[in-house]
């Protein structure tokens, strides 16, 4: 079987993504304290940045909005912090985009069931798909964006 | 499993691959897989300072691409339409500014500039591409399996009709002496796996949200109609007759319906509230 290398980095650097990207701001994110412009940052548990090296559990929300190309867009993104790690993001996007709209509204409506799955050890497989391995660059980069995130 | 089969590993286009066979690979042969996917590589990595697509995105112009961009503009274009814009190869400039840079710069430049539409800015006929401004071609979605499928044809045209393409999320089967098993694995749960496909003729890709499925970086599952992530599907997984389009049509079903897709592929897709929807073909491969 394929060695699979798993990290919950990536949802942390997605986090920090859409973040930044979100408000605008041309410095690099900073998880949790980005209050740049016109973005409405609230939060539930306490930011532990400024030093201590630590980040309290708890959700952090934010609004933002961008340019898409039929105009100004707004989204909600929620960021569930635990143990250091984002743990969820979710992003909530109010779309004038009739595209968007058409598409959102259609998995709403979708009825689909929820499949419980088997655990992989007691399955007998040749290989597992689902989350592939990410390179050595790009793992580099995720370990040195949580140390300077939690500084 | 046969005492005799031969696994060769190495790493390309910055994900590890695997290829199976009954037999060992001779030296020329491994040689001439990793010379394919070097040059693959070169051409089509927007991570590279020397690549055609990074030399593409510094000034308009016009340009004459290799072979393989031919069917790379015929499924891109094909998907473009299906998700109205939303799928494109053109998500590159956008990815590097969220932070999916060359230098891994991991941070959003704070441009917020949209995805360029197709059709204002450049004119991609097979090999042809004429650009009337910078852009950055990202063929994230579809190139992995369009070079695993190049590399398992050419261990075929090397005497390796039997084998198996393991390009990390993307595979493809060919001639196997038994049916290959994989586990569909939960996106939230790498434990679980939601389904077992089998496959003995044919290519299995997958694509998720929850990490990065492609360790260059080339792949993220923008909308270009907002620039932003998408967020409905968390996952997808999708068999064809080939991995280039088992690999696009796995990204498209992240933006419309299979209904729209103009290829035939069966596919199982996880949404973001958990639930599962499979084509007829697929709905016995779920653990329910």
């Amino acid at each position: 079987m394929t060695p699979r290398l798993r990290t919950t980095a990536a949802p942390l650097l997605l986090g920090l993504m859409g973040i930044g990207a979100l408000a605008g701001c041309s410095a690099p994110a900073d998880t949790g304290t980005d209050d740049a412009g016109s973005n409405d940052t609230s939060e539930t548990g306490s930011e532990g940045s400024g030093g201590s090296g630590e980040y309290a559990d708890g959700t952090y929300e934010a609004e933002g909005e961008y340019q898409s190309p039929n105009g100004t867009e707004t989204v909600g993104v929620t960021l569930t912090l635990e143990g250091n790690t984002v743990t969820d993001v979710q992003i909530e996007t109010h779309p004038s985009n009739p595209n968007t709209k058409r598409y959102q509204g259609q998995f709403a409506e979708g009825i689909a069931d929820v499949v419980v799955g088997q655990n992989i050890d007691e399955l007998q497989v040749d290989r597992v798909a689902g989350s592939s391995l990410t390179s050595g660059g790009f793992n580099d980069a995720v370990e040195q964006i949580k140390s300077e995130a939690a500084a | 499993m046969l005492a005799t089969e031969a696994v060769l590993r190495f790493e390309g286009i910055g994900a590890p691959w695997r290829l199976d066979t009954p037999e060992p690979l001779a030296p020329p042969t491994v040689a001439a897989v990793r010379e394919l996917v070097d040059r693959y590589d070169r051409t089509w990595s927007r991570f590279r300072d020397d690549s055609l697509v990074t030399r593409i995105s510094r000034e308009p112009g016009a340009w004459r691409l290799p072979p393989e961009a031919e069917a790379l503009q015929e499924i891109y274009e094909a998907l473009y339409e299906a998700t109205d814009g939303a799928m494109s190869p053109l998500v590159g400039a956008r990815l590097a500014a969220l932070g999916y840079d060359r230098a891994y710069s991991l941070r959003p430049s704070g441009e917020t500039s949209p995805v360029p539409s197709w059709d204002d800015t450049v004119s991609w006929r097979g090999r042809d591409l004429a650009t009337v401004r910078p852009v950055t071609i990202d063929v994230g979605a579809a190139g992995k399996g369009q070079l695993v499928d190049l590399v398992s044809d050419l261990l075929v045209d090397s005497g390796h009709p039997s084998h198996v393409v393991d390009a990390s999320g993307d595979l493809r089967v060919r001639q196997w002496h038994r049916p290959f098993r994989v586990a569909l694995e939960h996106p939230r749960d790498p434990r679980r796996a939601i389904g077992v496909i089998e496959l003995t003729d044919g290519a299995l890709c997958a694509s998720a949200t929850n990490r990065r499925a492609w360790g260059d970086g080339l792949h993220h599952v923008l909308d270009a109609t907002t620039g932003l992530p998408t967020a409905s599907v968390v996952a997808t997984w999708v068999t064809a007759p080939t991995a280039l389009v088992a690999d696009a049509v796995a990204t498209a079903l992240f933006f419309a319906d299979a209904d729209r897709i103009p290829y035939e592929t069966e596919h199982v897709r996880m949404r973001a509230d958990g639930s599962v929807d499979a084509s007829p073909g697929l709905e016995g491969a779920l653990l329910r």
